[in-house]
């Protein structure tokens, strides 16, 4: 009993870090219909810029949030406007396989810059962990899933307050509606992709704590992200947290209760269960694109 | 612009014009022919006059991209789903051939074509997964498979070894002989893939994919049974590729989860196939000799590991922003526009001789008393939201009829079409047709049992030529019929009967986006046509076009009605209508409200009212 709950509230305290990552991913598809199979790469960048901070000036990898996000925003704007914004309006495959692209060169680059070796970000409480009877819950997972569920939440307010955000989720739903109502669509596009980018910065700063990574690691984050976002249905922002907190526990379930060398196949089973019961996933109505709803 | 169409449709086009636009293959034959034979020879000779293994490895490595490049171009190139797990079926065969070796035993060239019929059966299975997944759901599938894949490649110790891999045993030939087996199987086994690539491009079933690719849900609903479509080419896709794994895995010797399973695999088959050209035959096998020789150097010049992952990165970045069509198709469009320059294209030729003259409108025959109900409508609902666009039609079209539905806009007419087309499910109600229900069948079973209809906004297939367009369908389901050469012999004869008859044969082989409007209104009837239906039904025949040719177009719906046709036409044309039709029946607010000739209609208050509103006496005159 107790290695279950140990297991349910560390994949709950995990599950928050998956839901912000893919929370940004599934924002990007929402609005734009791309998938952002560099999203992954995204994440591992951070955690190595992460890294270097916290190597060379002792920052907190939590407290680094504060510095990726806007650097990684930026980052994301200037590749949008680089590579996605031209080819908006090619079939759908084209933004796939650019994204792909750019996942593989960023993936030699920071090959290039910090080595193909497993890096890990250890603060001072990295070792330490609170103890509530018999279940022990590293701080490092406890203090890196409530700073995921803050900066999610506070993305979910933006999103659902600010003009800007209300622009965003107009853009997902009609863009040609959004754009007769005065929505510039196209710069729309363009800060979606930041925030999604940025909020792959601020996951990827608590996930350089959370886990091992190396350039090639962001293989294994694509795979979980996208199986969180086909299992909560694509382009949901509340089916992707849901998703990420199933994910989550499941993982951890598998490690627990399977074997560890089985956890990475979790999302794997996930896509394919969901693809051949329920297309859409929990709360989509995306994927199932062979009915049509017009 | 229409113009063209209508004086095509009487048949008074001048002789002579220019070649087709839009057939490069055609136009670019000969000096292809050439190059591609010399290329295959030197290949073929290569390792009897050389010695240098350096190449011949090298020549190797490129045929086994080739291969997975050649099935890939099935499902990407002709089915436009895009996989980015392509490289797991070479995996698949190598393991095959590697464990059935060790565990069994016999020569590795035993176990080959079980690694292709492992890697089909494989593949069937995903096409089951994929079945219901499009566009993006079925690129995540693709990198979920291949990662799977891997990760029971690593873990199923029992099978695989692990990570510790498998080796094979050493070829037992001569030295004398140096690769030469593996070389040559290669080569077969290419020569095969690309002999299947171009008789799937030429027959019905090719035509269906990339009906697919251009318009799934049309593609439906004129007989392409898309998932039966999807799964064989997923097959067809996966069992030489299989095989060129069995090979490699024995040429390599040794076989673990990252060497068979990297993603890098894949990648360099996705770029092979995206750099040569889509949908050709040859781009893949171009790519992959391109795309080898690229991954040599970078490993040789630069060092291998990152600079390739950045070196192929950017090439794939790179080839999507600057040359998403690839080499071949982007040559070929060059050169078409070198040979076409100061020609006008056919589409635009001018036209004379176009019969204006008054013709006598017969009065519409009313359908025989004792006609059977060919389409039956029950209590038909549907609703969007809130919104009740159908809410409980019913109506019946008589077996020889020319039957028209009107109502005014919103009125739910199109709506119907769909929900007897099976293009959308119906919440509530009966179609019955031929005296069978229909609904909860998928569209191209209705196609198949004798219903065909066109769309408001014409909808071809936008890439493929006149021609192909009218030979994709399919009328009823049977595998000798999906392998049924389509471009050329009995199928395309008739093919270009139709287009003769609805005026459109001259236009065979250019490509539909090129074509007006009104000549696509009159290929996509001879589309329809091609699937035999017993029902036509037709939403808004008359839209958007000119005068002359919706008179065009009435004659032949009376000429197709008195051969036999029974046709259900939407249309706001009221003249048209009412000078063609009989009986007509009303809709409003997705009721049918009224039904009768064409001269009750007209005298009937309901439609009056329905089309002109309650208060439409009462309204006050503007500016009064």
């Amino acid at each position: 009993m107790t290695e279950f709950l140990q297991a349910l509230i560390l994949g709950l305290l995990i599950g928050g870090v998956y839901a912000l990552l893919a929370s940004g991913l599934t924002l990007i598809f929402g609005v734009m219909n791309v998938i952002n199979i560099a999203h992954g790469a995204f994440l591992i960048l951070a955690a190595f810029v992460t890294w270097s901070l916290w190597r060379e000036t002792g920052m907190d990898p939590l407290a680094a949030i504060v510095v990726l996000t806007p650097l990684m925003f930026g980052f994301g704007w200037l590749l949008y406007n680089a590579t996605i914004r031209p080819i908006r309006k090619a079939p759908p495959a084209a933004s796939v396989l650019l994204t792909f692209g750019l996942a593989l060169l960023l993936e030699g680059l920071m090959g290039v810059i910090w080595g193909n070796t497993s890096h890990s970000v250890r603060p001072g409480y990295f070792t330490e962990s609170f103890g509530i009877g018999d279940i022990f819950l590293p701080k490092a997972q406890v203090y890196g899933g409530l700073v995921a569920i803050v900066v999610l939440a506070s993305l979910y307010v933006f999103l659902t307050r600010s003009w800007v955000g209300r622009a965003i989720r107009a853009s997902a739903v009609n863009p040609q509606g959004a754009e007769l109502v005065g929505v510039n669509v196209a710069s729309v596009a363009a800060l979606t992709f930041a925030i999604g980018v940025a909020s792959a910065g601020a996951g990827g700063a608590i996930a350089s704590v959370l886990y091992p990574f190396l350039p090639g690691s962001h293989y294994q984050w694509i795979a979980r992200l996208l199986g969180i976002i086909v299992l909560g249905g694509m382009g949901s922002l509340p089916g992707a947290v849901i998703g990420a907190l199933c994910l989550g526990v499941a993982e951890l379930m598998t490690v627990t209760y399977i074997g560890p060398e089985w956890a990475t196949g979790v999302p794997y089973v996930f896509v394919f269960i969901v693809l051949l019961l329920r297309p859409q996933g929990i709360l989509g109505m995306r994927l199932r694109q062979d009915v049509a709803t017009t | 612009m229409t113009d063209a169409g209508a004086a095509i449709a009487e048949g008074t086009l001048k002789g002579g014009g220019a070649p087709p636009a839009g057939a490069p293959s055609r136009a670019l034959r000969s000096p292809w022919t050439a190059v591609v034979a010399v290329a295959v020879l030197l290949v073929a000779v290569f390792p009897v006059l050389s010695d240098d293994l350096y190449y011949q490895n090298m020549i190797i490595l490129s045929m086994v991209f080739a291969i997975g490049a050649v099935g890939l171009n099935i499902i990407t190139g002709y089915a436009g789903y895009i996989s980015l797990g392509q490289g797991a079926f070479i995996g698949l065969g190598a393991y095959t051939v590697g464990i059935c070796v060790t565990d069994i035993g016999g020569s590795p060239w035993v176990w080959v074509p079980v690694a292709g019929v492992l890697a089909g059966v494989v593949a069937a299975l995903l096409g089951v997964v994929a079945m219901r997944a499009r566009g993006h759901a079925f690129v995540i599938l693709t990198i979920a498979f291949l990662f799977l894949v891997q990760l029971l490649a690593t873990n199923w110790d029992a099978l695989t070894n692990g990570t510790g891999g498998i080796t094979l045993p050493i070829p037992t030939w001569s030295a004398e002989y140096q690769y030469w087996p593996f070389y040559y199987t290669l080569m077969g086994l290419l020569a095969v893939s690309l002999l299947a690539s171009w008789w799937i491009r030429r027959n019905k079933f090719g035509m269906g994919l990339i009906a697919i690719r251009e318009d799934e849900d049309k593609a439906a609903t004129v007989g392409v049974s898309t998932p039966t479509y999807k799964i064989l080419a997923f097959v067809a896709s996966a069992v030489f590729v299989g095989m060129a794994g069995g090979v490699y895995g024995y040429y390599v010797s040794f076989i673990d989860p990252l060497g068979m399973f990297n993603i890098l695999l894949s990648v360099q088959i996705i770029l092979s196939l995206l750099i040569g050209g889509r949908a050709t035959l040859w781009g893949p096998v171009l790519g992959a000799f391109l795309i080898e020789w690229l991954n040599e150097t970078s490993n040789n010049e630069f060092g291998g590991g990152n600079a390739r992952l950045i070196i192929f990165g950017g090439l794939l970045a790179l080839v999507v922003l600057f040359l998403p069509r690839g080499i071949i198709p982007t040559a070929a469009g060059w050169i078409e526009r070198w040979r076409n320059r100061g020609k006008a294209g056919l589409a635009g030729e001018r036209l004379t001789g176009i019969d204006l003259r008054e013709r006598e409108t017969p009065t519409p025959a009313a359908p025989p008393a004792d006609a059977r109900p060919l389409l039956e409508v029950q209590g038909l609902e549907k609703r969007f939201g809130g919104v009740r666009a159908v809410d409980g039609a019913s109506f019946a079209v008589p077996e020889g009829s020319i039957t028209a539905l009107i109502g005014p806009n919103g009125s739910g007419k199109t709506t119907v079409f769909n929900l007897i087309g099976g293009t959308m499910a119906p919440q509530a109600g009966e179609v019955r047709f031929d005296g069978q229900r229909i609904d909860g069948k998928p569209p191209w079973r209705r196609a198949h049992a004798g219903l065909g209809r066109t769309f408001q906004i014409t909808r071809l297939f936008r890439e493929m030529t006149v021609l192909e367009n009218v030979v994709a369908p399919l009328r009823e389901f049977h595998v000798g019929l999906l392998g049924a050469d389509a471009v050329s012999g009995r199928e395309a004869r008739r093919a270009e009967e139709l287009l003769d008859f609805v005026g459109m044969r001259k236009y065979r082989d250019v490509r539909a986006s090129a074509l007006s409007y009104g000549q696509q209104k009159l290929v996509e009837l001879a589309q329809i046509l091609m699937l035999d239906p017993k029902l036509i039904m037709l939403d808004e025949p008359a839209g958007g076009i000119n005068p002359t040719l919706i008179e065009r177009i009435g004659e032949m719906i009376r000429e197709l009605n008195a051969r036999g046709k029974t046709f259900l036409i939407v249309e706001h044309n009221m003249p048209f209508v009412l000078g063609l039709c009989n009986p007509v029946l009303v809709l409003a607010r997705g009721q049918n409200i009224a039904s009768g000739t064409p001269d009750e209609i007209q005298r009937d208050p309901k439609v009056l009212d329905a089309y002109l509103g309650e208060d439409f006496r009462l309204e006050q005159p503007v500016g009064a």
